[in-house]
């Protein structure tokens, strides 16, 4: 029975991959100060995002036709988006040590497969100071806006939450295929990147010149990370460089990005040729 | 014997890798950003091999030659240029994950073991990546325990075990689901000579009562005099030689000396396959005649019969010595050639 294979072998896939991660986090347990710090340092990482919120509830009304309330709305969705993004893709973006220290070459050496065993490499905890920070974020925001929530708004948060952690994953998966050509080029740009989007990613774009603004939505897609879903859920539309029909589809960018920044890498994998003689 | 049957079969492997080329200094670096010249660097050049059952293969040659090149393309880390790969029938590329369960490699320098958790951890966890059965998996490593004590120290921290030690969990890694083909990158490198031994036993009985198909690199020649039944010499991406340990020293002009002491003066009697090389009373040094270098046996059974010797004693070229000498030669010859690398501006 071919479809009772390949249940058993999607059970089989994800009980490898829970044990896999217990095995990180476990790892990553053996060292109990390092654990708690990675903890407080992924709080502090993020410490930027909550002056910026406390300084504009205490001083500012709001921001771009948006009220602080939609504001951090847009900083928690990317902020839980990019938590998201770090419990199953954080390691996308150290590929380049992966391959540096010549682990590829061990996981090619495994039944399973490559980029699989790249996003399972490694538990980071301080994605835990993320996600506490984003959670935080989002419970002031949802206090400071008057939001109607239907089964439709939280099935379309959810939705997004996903789709924002899948468009990041997608731009650090098709900048990270230049680590499986040549590892140190790309150390700097995943840095830079990951700045660019945390920068960028927690306001209403329509504050900023509509060419930046324009790059940060067909370009980079910044977007359709937080801006783009949060406009739906407040109905704040104006300065939005898309129509309404595709805010409503933003959800859908994180898949389809994903699914071909993934085919770019298997492309790029199978032409690795290894590191050093 | 159908291809199924030979568990690494390879032929005329080649791989060129392409470099930017850049020219010295600033504007050299520049150039080299916006109009780079490619330059073709081929690394293995035709190589093929193949090994058996039951048969530990030594791949040699110095550093550079091309062997990690060839491994890689034997494992299905990167497909060759040219030439073509058969492990267990698959190609090692192309079905890369279904050729990992038939192979199992130790690369000497780095470990596949996670470095923050006890070895056996590892074990654990690999057992469940290979689908090994529970009974199987403890079989297995009850024997590996036996040959290579490895329950003295598999509750350490793969990050605290000597590097001896944590070799031995590595072949232990590799070897637990069982592969038919087994890749060694130096894996003895630094070990001390009794945790060595303990290691040539285990490959030992892995080639001779598991049958297994072994290919190993190594820089230390006593290992393949100990292990290898045949050697596979490369030198610049080139099959240089292929044969036994014997075979080996004949190609490359081994030298010995057998020392005598006379019971009585004779005459010195012309002998096919050695001259006297010293002299000291009764004391008599011979070595093989220049224009035919014959084994060291066969000289001294004539030594024997042609004088009466009252004490007789050896001296072989080690395999060390050998390759010392055709090394040396190897790199004189490259000098004196002109470079072999094509270039091709883009």
């Amino acid at each position: 029975m071919a479809g009772g294979t390949a249940l058993r072998r999607s059970v089989y896939r994800l009980r490898l991959s829970w044990k896999l991660t217990s095995l990180n986090v476990r790892a990553r347990l053996e060292y109990r100060v390092e654990f708690a710090l990675g903890i407080l340092a992924g709080i502090l990482w993020q410490a930027s995002v909550m002056v910026f919120a406390t300084v504009l509830i205490s001083r500012f009304p709001g921001l771009g036709g948006w009220s602080s309330g939609g504001v951090l709305l847009i900083a928690s969705i990317r902020l839980l988006s990019h938590a998201v993004y770090g419990v199953l893709f954080a390691n996308v973006n150290r590929l380049h040590a992966i391959v540096q220290e010549g682990k590829l070459e061990a996981f090619l050496l495994r039944p399973l497969p490559v980029y699989r065993q790249v996003v399972l490499h490694q538990f980071h905890i301080n994605t835990f100071g993320d996600l506490a920070v984003a959670v935080t974020l989002f419970s002031l925001a949802l206090r400071r806006l008057a939001l109607e929530w239907t089964p439709f708004k939280i099935v379309f948060l959810c939705a997004a939450v996903v789709g924002g952690a899948l468009i990041e994953a997608a731009v650090q998966t098709a900048l990270s295929c230049a680590a499986l050509r040549s590892p140190t080029a790309t150390a700097d740009w995943t840095g830079w990147l990951d700045h660019t989007l945390s920068t960028f990613g927690n306001y209403p774009l329509a504050i900023l010149p509509g060419a930046v603004s324009g790059l940060l939505t067909f370009v980079l897609p910044v977007a359709f990370i937080a801006y783009l879903p949060a406009a739906v859920l407040t109905g704040t539309y104006e300065g939005t460089l898309v129509p309404r029909e595709i805010a409503l589809a933003s959800p859908c960018a994180g898949v389809v990005l994903f699914l071909a920044a993934r085919r770019l890498w298997n492309w790029n994998m199978r032409r690795y040729e290894g590191i050093g003689g | 014997m159908n291809s199924k049957s030979v568990p690494v079969i390879a032929e005329r492997l080649t791989k060129t890798f392409r470099v930017a080329h850049r020219s010295a200094g600033f504007m050299g670096g520049v150039r080299a950003i916006f109009r780079p010249t490619w330059e073709y660097k081929p690394v293995v050049r035709g190589v093929s091999l193949s090994v058996q059952p039951g048969e530990l293969v030594a791949l040699l040659g110095p550093n550079g030659a091309g062997k990690s090149t060839t491994i890689k393309m034997l494992t299905g880390i990167v497909a060759p240029t040219t030439g073509s790969v058969r492990l267990c029938g698959l190609d090692p590329h192309r079905n890369r994950e279904e050729n990992a369960r038939n192979i199992g490699a130790v690369f000497g320098q780095r470990s596949q073991l996670w470095w923050d958790l006890p070895a056996r951890d590892s074990l654990v966890m690999l057992r469940d990546i290979f689908e090994v059965p529970a009974g199987e998996y403890r079989e297995r490593l009850r024997q590996f325990d036996d040959m290579l004590e490895l329950s003295r120290f598999w509750d350490t921290r793969v990050r605290h075990l000597s590097l001896g030690q944590r070799v031995r969990c590595d072949l232990a890694a590799a070897l637990l689901h069982d592969p038919a083909v087994l890749f060694l990158d130096e894996p003895t490198i630094g070990m001390d000579v009794l945790v060595k031994e303990q290691v040539r036993e285990f490959l030992r009985h892995q080639v001779a009562e598991d049958g297994k198909a072994v290919l190993l690199t190594t820089h230390d020649m006593k290992e393949v005099e100990h292990l290898a039944e045949r050697i596979i010499l490369i030198n610049d991406g080139e099959e240089m030689f292929e044969g036994g340990v014997a075979a080996l020293r004949s190609r490359f002009g081994a030298t010995w000396k057998v020392h005598v002491t006379l019971s009585d003066a004779v005459g010195h009697p012309r002998l096919a396959h050695a001259r006297i090389v010293a002299r000291e009373g009764a004391r008599v040094t011979f070595g093989p005649r220049p224009e035919a270098s014959a084994p060291l046996g066969h000289a001294l059974k004539e030594i024997i019969n042609a004088y009466p010797v009252s004490d007789v004693s050896t001296e072989e070229d080690s395999l060390e010595d050998i390759m010392r000498t055709y090394l040396g030669g190897a790199a004189a010859a490259r000098q004196s050639a002109s470079g072999g690398s094509r270039m091709a501006a883009r």
